[in-house]
């Protein structure tokens, strides 16, 4: 078995739990920087310890088409 | 004495069978067509004014395409199996509905049928829509003609298409109309129009003259105004012919740079010798007739360097690269940003990371974004994400694209090329018919699918 880290899990009632405090996410400011822009967005966030979940459509869609245009890729 | 490169597939101009052909270096040290027919005799059409190697790395990431979602049995070989066929190597992605053969010109270079002819029936529209719904769809759609302002009922041909699944309509036009009546441009917005293709061949009244049988470069400037007052995108097309206008490439791309964002970007198309566009045919098949081949053949390479020379600079001909989905041999493309002190900033070519070629999907996208200044197609989220939002629709608005495509005629039709061929004509009877396909004629004007 390949040694997966884990650093969230989804309860039944789609509530996401930091894996590491235990604790439910809740929504926060997050700020994407990069290549000196910087991007305030709403996310999940642990509020014990920081932890921000970036959602795979999230990071797929508009994070990647603005990373693209950021690099002129 | 020419030197072989490689053989290739191509047609008898005259009888537009299927003959030996081959890709050669010729006398002059460029790129050459070279090819047979046991009837009609030898025929040599240049295909590219640069060296060899210029020639092969613009091809460099040329790979098989992918197939169409649904096709119909190869059976004579190509071209003559259009519909599209199993040996088709694109899903497709712009879609042209000829909805008329009426127009309010008579332009002595157009591929189209134009003139006083009849409109295509409105049931014959919702047929030809479903038949796309069912093999692929949606595409892209282009509303043409003839010229498609003629007709009064654009409302319900965009309505009837949204309806069935169609988001995108790009209006092909000679721009009268939208120049001469009030308020038509805003009419168009509200219609669901979502980008003016506008037919647009230089500032000079000398190129209409030539070209479209009278003076409109005023008409042109009041279609725009009208188009930019309505909030409706607009592409110039300028059609390039030798000794007419191939000296107006740089000042209409600064004339549309002025015009940007409302005009999204300039698209060339260099004059193909198809439809009723007078070949000097005899000069082009003589053979070893090198000065009426440059004469009369526009190619990447001259397109590039006229460019350069006439932006001083400030495009060069290596900013260019060739389509992805299509053959890279049938188009060019650069793109700039717009920077917020009026500067351009050149953006570097995106390079594809696999084997894989772009899907005719991305190509559609591109078309949509960037000319009909549509707002990405993202996934709904529950968070606040506008800041990405905003972020990205300003790079849409801020780009401007320079491109060109090379339609083939039966002098150059290439069918590695064809077979790529993402822009198809519908047609009632056999579906999408690639568009050199489509518009192809021998040396008489002979169509082999054009009624």
């Amino acid at each position: 078995m390949p040694n997966e880290k884990t650093y969230y899990s989804l309860e039944a009632d789609q509530h996401l739990v930091c894996h590491k405090c235990g604790v439910h996410l809740i929504k926060g400011n997050a700020v994407f920087e990069y290549l000196d822009n910087a991007f305030p967005v709403e996310l999940p966030i642990c509020p014990q310890c920081g932890f921000i979940y970036v959602p795979e459509e999230l990071a797929m869609g508009r994070v990647l088409s603005v990373e693209k245009v950021l690099e002129d890729k | 004495m020419s030197v072989r490169l490689y053989p290739a597939e191509s047609v008898c101009p005259v009888c537009l069978k299927k003959i030996k052909t081959a890709i050669t270096v010729g006398n002059d040290g460029f790129i050459h067509m070279e090819k047979a027919c046991p009837k009609h005799g030898f025929f040599d059409t240049l295909i590219w004014e640069g060296d060899v190697i210029s020639y092969l790395s613009w091809g460099d990431e040329d790979v098989e395409g992918n197939a169409p979602k649904t096709a119909i049995p190869a059976e004579k070989g190509c071209p003559h199996d259009c519909g599209l066929c199993t040996s088709h190597q694109s899903e497709g992605c712009c879609v042209l509905l000829e909805l008329t053969k009426r127009c309010n010109l008579n332009c002595p270079v157009c591929f189209a049928s134009a003139g006083n002819g009849t409109d295509l029936p409105l049931d014959e529209i919702v047929r030809q829509y479903d038949w796309l719904m069912a093999h692929g769809g949606p595409y892209n759609i282009q509303l043409s003609g003839g010229e498609p302002t003629m007709r009064d009922d654009l409302d319900e041909i965009i309505r009837l298409g949204r309806e069935r699944g169609f988001t995108y309509f790009q209006l092909n036009t000679n721009g009268l109309r939208i120049a001469e009546e009030e308020n038509y441009a805003s009419r168009l917005k509200e219609m669901g129009v979502s980008c003016v293709f506008l037919q647009f061949d230089g500032c000079r009244d000398e190129i209409y003259t030539a070209l479209r049988g009278k003076e409109l470069f005023e008409t042109k400037c009041q279609a725009i105004d009208a188009c930019a007052k309505a909030d409706l995108p607009v592409v110039l097309v300028p059609v390039i012919a030798p000794d007419i206008n191939e000296d107006d490439i740089g000042e209409i791309i600064q004339f549309a740079l002025q015009r940007h964002p409302h005009v999204r970007g300039v698209h060339f198309q260099p004059l193909s010798y198809f439809g009723r566009c007078e070949v000097p045919a005899r000069e082009l098949a003589e053979k070893c007739c090198e000065s009426a081949q440059t004469q009369w053949r526009i190619t990447i390479p001259r397109m590039l360097k006229k460019i350069e020379e006439q932006t001083n600079g400030l495009l060069k001909a290596y900013d260019f690269h060739g389509g992805g989905a299509e053959s890279p041999y049938c188009s060019f493309h650069a793109a700039v940003r717009v920077q917020s002190d009026g500067s351009l900033k050149i953006l570097k070519k995106r390079s594809r990371s696999c084997c894989c070629p772009q899907p005719s999907s991305e190509a559609m996208n591109f078309v949509s974004q960037q000319w009909g200044n549509e707002d990405p197609d993202f996934p709904e989220t529950e968070s606040d994400v506008s800041s990405l939002d905003l972020f990205l629709k300003q790079a849409i608005n801020d780009t401007f694209t320079i491109s060109g495509m090379l339609f083939q005629d039966a002098w150059n039709l290439d069918l590695k090329r064809l077979r790529r061929c993402y822009i198809c004509e519908a047609d009632s009877e056999r579906g999408m018919v690639p568009f050199c396909a489509y518009n192809l004629t021998d040396t008489n004007g002979k169509a082999l699918y054009r009624k």
